[in-house]
C-alpha cells in the first residue's frame, strides 16, 4: 500500500503464484490421470496462446473481465458482495444498445451518451440493492441475486418489444448502433487479423482511476477504512449509509461498462446471445488479483488466456474443462493461499518489530510476548 | 472483507466445479465418436469441422442429431471429424476463433450447429473463401461459401398439433418451450395452428422455461416437470414440449397425470427412458441429422452448394414420428393435413 | 488494600528497591521446602520465533497455599501459565507434580495430574444451569443413564466443604459475576484439581467480591488446595498470597513473602525502575464550560432505558471521571456523546453549539478527540500501517488530507512525530497496527486524539492492558492537556486511575448518576461500594 519494500512486494506475490502453482498442479495430475499427456498439452496451449491473434483474442477477452472485476473489486474494498455485476452490466448493455439506435448525434457525443447510459443504469440497478440495504437491511448479497434474476426476465421482456426481427434469422436483438456509436478497434497486436477493442484504453484508465481513488482520495479512506473495520469506521465518523449507497452505484456504474467493448466494438446490438456471467468471472478475477488494479489486469489476462486455449484443446481432443478445473483451484487456493500468507506476514511482522526494537532499545524496553 | 472473499470463492468455486462436471457428461461421449476415422468405412480426404453451441453432443436434443448426422457421415464416407464446443457465456469473438481454430487444423468443410454462430459464420467465411461453411437455422449469414441449412419446424409442429387436438378430449393442450427464444416460437406457432385446425376453439396452453441468457430450460428436467404438471393440473391432457433435455421431465409429468406428451427433434419413443414410452403419442421430427448428412454428403460428391437449403414437410426434413402407434388411429388425418401443406393450400405461421 | 495508592501519595517515603539479588535469601529457604512443594518449575523456557517468552523459570509452589505469581502485561505470566496447564510445550526446563516430573501434552493431561485453571473469561452457557454447566463434558451416567444426582451430591460436597455456597439448580445466566467465578472453580474441583491456576481473577469483580474471593480462597487452601494466583493487582497480592513470585521480562526476579515487602518494592521489581504515579492534585479546572450533557436518556431497540436523565458539564482544564461496574451505561454514554447512538432524548453541546444533532464526523471536527474502550473495535485498522491509522478518526483535517485528497507526505510527517512524542516503540510507521503491543497501540491512538488540540477527550479505559510505563506517559499527556485547558471525559474500571487523575466522579449505576464523589477524599473502597449500589451516598 506504501512503499515498494522487496519483503512486502514479495508477501503480496507469494499467495497468487503459490496458487496458480498449485492449481497448475493439480490440472496436470486430472491431466495425468485421464490419460491426457501433460507436456504436449502445455506446449500445444503455449503454441496456439502466443499466435497473434489468439493474444489479441486474449486481450479484448481480458478488457471485459477486468472491468468486471473492477466493479466486484470496489463492493470488496468496503465489504460488499456486489454479484449483481451480471444483471447490472446486461441492463446496461441493454438499456444503451437502445439508446444507441434511437438517438442520432455525432461521432464523439454519440458514444459517450451510450457509454454513460450504460454507467447510469448500471449505477440505478446496483442502487436498488444499496437502498434496499442501507433503508431496509436486505442483505446485498440476496438482493443482488434476485435482482440479477429480474434484470434477465426484464430484459427478456424489453428485447421483445423493442426487437425488429430479422428475415431467416433466429436470433432476435436490438437494431444494430449506428457506425457514429462504435468505438474503433486499434491495430494493437502487429501481424493480428483481429483489432484490439478501442475500449482497452477505457478499462486502463478505470484501473488507473480505481487506484487514486481508492488510495489516495478521502472518499476511496473512507471506503477502505469501512471494509477493514465498520466499527472503526462508524468511531472515526465515516456514515457508513451513504459508504454503502455510494459504493453500490459506483460498482454498478463500472459494472454498466462491462458490456462495452463486445457492444461498441463487435456486435453493435445487444442479442439474445450476449454473452452472459461476465459478472461472475469478475468475481473470481477480483480474487485472485487481490482487488488490486495492476493484479487483476494480469488475473484478466490469465483467465483470457486460459478462456482462449479451451478452444485449441477441444480440438487437440483434450477436455476443455480442465479450464474450469483450473480456474476453479485458482479460485480456492489463492482464497487459503492469501490467508495463510496474511496470518504468516502478521506473525512475522510481529517478531521484526518486537526484533528490531530489541536490538535498537536498551534491554529494559525488550518486548515479550505473552 | 476476508468473510466476503471466503464466502465468494466458495460460491464460485462450487459454481465452476459443477460447471466443469456438467460439461464433462457431454465430453465423456465424445473420445467414441470423435478422433481418426475407425472401422470399416473408406478412407476419406475430407475434414470435417463441427462447431456447437453450448451444450454439444449429449444434450439429448438438437446438437445430438447434429451429432448422429455427423457420425452417420464419417461411417459412411470415411471422412474424419472434429467437433469443438461453447463454453457458456463466451462472446462472439470466442466463436469465431473456434471457427478460425478449425479452418487452421484444416478442417474443411465447416458445420456450425445454431443460429448464434450467425455473425461468426458471416465474418469467418469472408476472411476465408476457400473454406466452405454450413450453418443450421440461420439465414442471415449469407455468401459463396455459406450453406444455410433451414428447417421448417412450425410445419412439423403443426402436424403434432393437430394429432394433439385429435386426441384431446378436454379440448386443452399444452406446449412447453425450453427458451424463450424466436426459433422455439416457431414450434409453438405451428402447435397451436395445428390444434386449432384440427378442433377449432381448442385451449391452448403455453409455457417457457427460462428466458435468455440462460439456456437452462433447455436441460433441466424438474423445470419442465413442474411445467408440464401445472399444464395437466389446468386441465390440459396432451403437452408438447420443445425443450430438449428438460422434455424428460414433461414426459414424466404426463405420466403421472395420465396424460399424453409429445416428443421433439427426434423419434422420442425409442430414446426416451423405457418407463415413459407409453405416454408418448408422437415426436415432432426435425431431420438435424439429415440436413448434416446430406450436407457432407454433397461437399463429398464436390457438389457444395451455398444458400438456402429449406428442410421442410416436403423434403421430408420434419416430420412426425408413428412408433407407438397412439397415432395409427390418426394418421389418415394427418396425412391430409400434410399433404395440404406441402400443396400450400395450408399455410402454417411461424409466429 | 490500596496499598500502592497509598504508597504513591509519598513516593519518596520508601526508595528501598529490592534488587534481583536481595530475594535469594527467600529463594533460599524456598529450598528448604522443597519437599512439600506441590509444583515445581525448574528452568522453564520457552521460545516463540524470534521471542522468547518464558527464559529460565524457576519456582516452586507449596501445597496448600496462595501462591502468587505478578508481573506487568506482557512480561510472560500468562504463557507461563499456559505452559502449566498443558496448552503449550515448554522448549526447556521440567515440571514436577507432587514431586514427580510430567509432560503435558494437552489439558486434560493437566486436569488427570490434579491442575484446573479458572480462566480470565468465564467459559460457562447461559442457558445452562449450574449443574449442567459443572457436569458438561464430563457427565455422569450409570448404566448409560445421565445421572445427576450424583453429580447433584458431589456438587454440594464440593461446595460445602471448601463454602462455595453454590446452588447447582439455578441458571447460570441468573448469576453475578462472583458467583459464575464460584462456579467455574467448582467445575475446575469437580474435575478433581488439586492445584487451582486462576487467571487475573479479579479483573472482572468490584472490590466487595473480591474479598469474598479471598475468602474462598482461605478456605481452599485450609482443604489443602493449592492456588496459583496471576495478577497484576499488588494490593490484592500482598492481602491474599502466602508467597509471590515476580515475573519481568519472561523470567523470574524474585519470590518473596507479603511480609517482606511493601507494594511499592513489588511494583519496581516488576517494573524494575521507578514508579509511575496518576497523582494530580493542583487544579486547573476553569469555570468555562467545554462539554455540557444534559438529560441524556438512550432506550435500547426493545424499549428499555439504557441511560436515563444523564447530565454533567465538563469545564476547561477539568478530568471528570465516571465510576461504575462495567455495563452500566459507560458505553452508552460514550457513543451517545460521539454520535454513534440514537438518543431518545437530551442535548449534548460543546461550548455553546449544540451538537445532538450532528453526525460522528462533524463532531470530530469540531474538536472532540475520542480513546475507544476497545481500541482493536473502535480504534485502529488492525490491517493498515501506521500511518494510515494515523488519518482514522481525522479523516478531513490537517495534515492528513489537502481537500479531497489525501496527504501522505502530511500524514506520515505527523505520525512520526507522534511516534516520537508519545513513545511509540516501533521500528517504522509502516509496520501494520496489528504488530504493536497494546500499550503502543493505545500511545498512538492517545497521539492521534491529542493533536489538532482538541477541546474535550472522551477518554474509556485510557490505560486498559497497558503497561506501567506507557500508562504513566499516558497519564502525563492528559495531566499536561488538561492544563492547556483540555476538558476531559474519563471513563476507567481503575479505581486508583480515576481517583488519580479526575478533578470530581460521578458514579453511574443501571444507566444513572447516581453520586458524586471528591476524589481527594474517597478511598476505593468507598468508591467501590457506591459503585455497587450499596451505599449510594458518600
Amino acid at each position: 500500500m506504501s512503499r515498494l519494500e522487496p519483503r512486502k512486494v514479495a508477501m503480496t506475490l507469494a499467495a497468487p503464484v503459490i496458487a496458480i502453482v498449485f492449481a497448475a498442479l493439480v490440472t496436470a495430475l486430472v491431466l495425468a490421470a485421464t490419460g491426457d499427456p501433460v507436456w504436449s498439452t502445455v506446449t500445444t496451449v503455449w503454441d496456439y496462446g502466443s499466435k497473434p491473434r489468439v493474444i489479441a483474442l486474449t486481450l479484448n477477452q481480458a478488457t471485459t473481465y477486468y472491468l468486471s472485476a473492477l466493479a466486484v473489486a470496489i463492493g470488496f474494498r468496503m465489504n460488499l458482495f456486489n454479484i449483481g455485476v451480471d444483471g447490472q452490466y446486461r441492463l446496461a448493455a441493454f438499456a444503451a444498445a437502445v439508446v444507441g439506435t434511437s438517438v442520432s448525434l455525432p461521432k464523439p457525443l454519440h458514444l459517450l451518451v451510450i457509454v454513460l447510459t450504460a454507467m447510469l443504469v448500471g449505477a440505478m440497478w446496483a442502487g436498488v440493492a444499496a437502498v434496499l440495504k442501507v433503508s431496509r437491511g436486505v442483505s446485498e448479497v440476496i438482493s443482488t441475486i434476485m435482482l440479477n434474476a429480474i434484470a434477465t426476465s426484464l430484459i427478456a421482456f424489453l428485447l421483445s418489444k423493442v426487437a425488429t426481427d430479422v428475415a431467416g434469422s433466429n436470433n432476435r436483438g436490438t437494431d444494430p448502433i449506428p457506425e457514429s456509436g462504435h468505438f474503433p478497434g486499434i491495430p494493437l497486436i502487429p501481424g493480428s487479423p483481429l483489432d484490439s477493442f478501442g475500449f482497452i484504453i477505457v478499462a486502463v484508465l478505470a484501473g488507473i482511476a480505481y487506484s487514486v481513488v481508492l488510495g489516495r482520495t478521502r472518499f476511496g479512506f473512507d471506503l477502505r477504512a469501512t471494509g477493514r473495520s465498520e466499527s472503526a469506521a462508524v468511531a472515526s465518523g465515516v456514515s457508513v449509509k451513504r459508504m454503502v449507497l455510494l459504493s453500490m452505484l459506483l460498482s454498478g456504474a463500472v459494472a454498466g461498462l462491462v458490456g462495452m467493448p463486445q457492444l461498441l466494438g463487435a456486435s453493435y446490438t445487444y442479442s439474445i446471445d450476449f454473452p452472459a456471467g461476465l459478472g461472475f468471472t469478475g468475481i473470481a478475477i477480483a480474487l485472485l488479483g487481490r482487488n488490486n488494479a495492476v493484479g487483476m489486469a494480469l488475473s484478466a489476462v490469465l483467465f483470457a488466456f486460459l478462456d482462449a486455449s479451451s478452444v485449441i484443446l477441444d480440438i487437440n481432443d483434450i477436455s476443455k474443462e480442465i479450464v474450469l478445473i483450473m480456474q476453479g483451484t485458482i479460485v480456492l487456493s489463492v482464497v487459503v493461499a492469501y490467508e495463510l500468507v496474511r496470518r504468516y506476514s502478521i506473525a512475522a511482522e510481529q517478531r521484526r518489530v518486537s526484533r528490531e526494537l530489541a536490538s535498537q532499545g536498551s534491554p529494559e524496553r525488550e518486548e515479550v510476548a505473552t | 472483507m476476508r468473510r466476503v472473499t471466503t464466502f465468494a470463492a466458495a460460491l464460485l468455486a462450487g459454481a465452476l466445479t459443477l460447471t466443469a462436471c456438467g460439461g464433462s457428461d457431454s465430453t465423456n461421449a465424445q473420445p467414441e465418436a470423435s478422433g481418426s476415422s475407425s472401422g470399416s468405412a473408406p478412407a476419406s480426404d475430407i475434414k470435417v469441422g463441427l462447431a456447437y453451441d453450448i451444450g454439444g453432443r449429449g444434450d439429448q436434443s438438437f446438437n445430438d442429431a447434429a451429432a448422429a448426422g455427423l457420425d452417420k457421415a464419417k461411417a459412411q464416407f470415411g471422412v474424419q471429424t472434429k467437433e469443438a464446443e461453447a463454453s457458456q457465456g463466451e462472446a462472439e469473438p470466442a466463436k469465431e476463433e473456434r471457427l478460425r481454430a478449425l479452418a487452421d487444423a484444416g478442417y474443411n468443410p465447416i458445420i456450425a450447429v445454431g443460429f448464434a454462430y450467425s455473425a461468426s459464420v458471416a465474418k469467418v467465411a469472408k476472411e476465408l473463401p476457400d473454406t466452405q461453411f454450413a450453418i443450421i437455422d440461420d439465414a442471415a449469414a449469407v455468401g459463396p461459401n455459406i450453406a444455410n441449412l433451414l428447417f421448417a419446424e412450425e410445419q412439423g409442429s403443426f402436424l403434432v398439433g393437430a394429432a394433439a387436438g385429435l386426441k384431446s378430449k378436454t379440448n386443452n393442450v399444452g406446449f412447453v418451450g425450453g427458451v424463450d427464444v424466436p426459433l422455439i416460437h416457431k414450434f409453438e406457432a405451428g402447435f397451436k395452428a395445428g390444434a386449432e385446425a384440427a378442433k377449432p376453439g381448442i385451449k391452448v396452453q403455453s409455457k417457457y422455461l427460462t428466458q435468455p441468457p440462460d439456456f437452462s430450460g433447455f436441460g433441466d428436467p424438474a423445470k419442465g416437470k413442474t411445467a408440464a404438471a401445472g399444464m395437466f393440473d389446468a386441465g390440459a391432457d396432451v403437452v408438447y414440449q420443445a425443450a430438449g433435455g428438460s422434455g424428460g421431465g414433461v414426459f414424466e409429468a404426463a405420466k403421472a397425470a395420465k396424460g399424453l406428451a409429445i416428443g421433439v427433434d427426434s423419434d422420442q419413443y425409442n430414446t426416451a427412458d423405457p418407463s415413459v414410452k407409453d405416454v408418448i403419442l408422437t415426436s415432432m421430427l426435425k431431420k438435424v441429422d439429415v440436413a448434416v448428412f446430406d450436407f457432407v454428403s454433397s461437399v463429398n460428391d464436390k457438389k457444395f452448394v451455398a444458400g438456402e437449403k429449406i428442410y421442410d414437410l416436403k423434403a421430408d426434413g420434419v416430420g412426425y414420428s408413428t412408433s407407438g402407434g397412439q397415432v395409427d388411429d390418426i394418421k389418415d388425418k394427418l396425412e391430409a393435413y400434410k399433404a395440404k401443406i406441402i400443396s400450400g393450400e395450408i399455410t402454417v405461421p411461424t409466429k | 488494600m490500596h496499598l500502592v495508592h497509598r504508597l504513591h501519595r509519598s513516593p519518596t517515603e520508601e526508595g528501598v528497591a529490592i534488587s534481583t539479588s536481595s530475594a535469594s535469601p527467600t529463594a533460599d529457604s524456598r529450598r528448604d521446602d522443597q519437599g512439600s512443594a506441590a509444583v515445581e518449575l525448574q528452568g522453564i523456557t520457552k521460545r516463540f520465533p524470534g521471542v522468547v517468552a518464558n527464559r529460565d523459570i524457576n519456582m516452586a509452589v507449596r501445597r496448600g497455599q496462595v501462591h502468587a505469581v505478578v508481573g506487568e502485561n506482557g512480561a510472560g505470566k500468562s504463557t507461563l501459565m499456559k505452559i502449566l496447564y498443558g496448552m503449550q510445550r515448554p522448549d526447556e526446563g521440567s515440571i514436577s507434580i507432587e514431586g514427580r516430573e510430567v509432560s503435558f501434552h494437552s489439558p486434560s493431561d493437566a486436569i488427570d495430574a490434579g491442575v484446573g485453571m479458572v480462566h480470565q473469561h468465564f467459559m460457562l452457557a447461559d442457558n445452562l444451569t449450574v449443574l449442567e454447566n459443572v457436569v458438561l463434558g464430563r457427565e455422569p451416567s450409570r448404566a448409560g443413564m445421565l445421572d445427576f444426582g450424583a453429580a447433584r451430591r458431589r456438587i454440594k460436597e464440593i461446595s460445602d466443604s471448601y463454602g462455595l455456597d453454590v446452588e447447582a439448580d439455578r441458571l447460570v445466566e441468573e448469576l453475578g459475576v462472583g458467583d459464575r467465578q464460584r462456579v467455574e472453580i467448582l467445575k475446575v474441583l469437580y474435575r478433581g484439581a488439586k492445584i487451582l491456576i486462576l487467571d487475573e481473577p479479579t479483573a472482572v469483580l468490584v472490590p466487595q467480591e473480591v474479598d469474598e474471593l479471598f475468602d474462598n480462597l482461605r478456605e481452599l487452601t485450609g482443604e489443602g488446595i493449592t492456588v496459583l494466583f496471576i495478577s497484576h493487582k499488588l494490593d490484592e497480592v500482598l492481602a491474599v498470597a502466602d508467597e509471590i513470585t515476580v515475573i519481568r521480562r519472561g523470567t523470574t526476579v524474585a519470590t518473596v513473602r507479603p511480609a517482606d515487602v511493601t507494594a511499592r518494592q513489588l511494583a519496581e521489581l516488576m517494573v524494575g525502575s521507578e514508579l509511575p504515579t496518576p497523582e494530580t492534585r493542583e487544579s486547573t479546572v476553569t469555570d468555562i464550560p467545554v462539554l455540557r450533557v444534559e438529560a441524556l436518556t438512550v432506550r435500547s431497540l426493545e424499549g428499555r432505558a439504557l441511560l436515563e436523565g444523564v447530565s454533567f458539564t465538563i469545564h476547561q482544564g477539568e478530568v471528570l471521571g465516571v465510576a461504575g461496574v462495567e455495563g452500566n451505561g459507560q458505553a452508552e454514554l460514550v457513543e451517545a456523546i460521539m454520535g454513534m447512538r440514537q438518543l431518545a432524548g437530551g442535548t449534548v453541546s460543546l461550548a455553546d453549539e449544540d451538537l445532538t444533532a450532528w453526525p460522528t464526523r462533524r463532531r470530530r471536527e469540531a474538536g472532540v478527540g475520542y480513546i475507544p474502550e476497545d481500541r482493536h473495535r473502535h480504534g485502529l485498522l488492525l490491517d493498515a500501517p501506521l500511518w494510515e491509522n494515523r488519518i482514522l478518526g481525522h479523516q478531513t483535517e490537517p495534515p492528513n488530507v489537502k481537500g479531497p485528497w489525501i496527504d501522505r507526505a502530511g500524514a506520515r510527517a505527523d505520525t512520526e512525530r507522534i511516534v516520537r512524542d508519545y513513545d511509540v516503540r516501533t521500528p517504522s510507521i509502516d509496520v501494520l497496527a496489528a504488530a504493536l503491543s497494546g500499550g503502543n497501540q493505545q500511545k498512538l491512538i492517545v497521539g492521534r486524539e491529542m493533536s489538532g488540540s482538541p477541546k474535550v477527550l472522551i477518554a474509556s479505559h485510557p490505560t486498559r492492558g497497558v503497561d506501567v510505563g506507557a500508562q504513566a506517559a499516558i497519564w502525563d499527556h492528559i495531566r499536561t492537556a488538561r492544563r492547556e485547558g483540555l476538558a476531559v471525559l474519563l471513563i476507567s474500571a481503575d479505581l486508583d486511575e480515576l481517583i488519580g487523575l479526575s478533578d470530581s466522579i460521578k458514579v453511574i449505576l443501571r444507566g444513572r448518576l447516581v453520586a458524586d464523589v471528591d476524589p481527594a477524599e474517597v478511598t476505593p473502597e468507598a468508591l467501590g461500594s457506591a459503585m455497587t449500589g450499596a451505599d449510594e451516598k458518600v
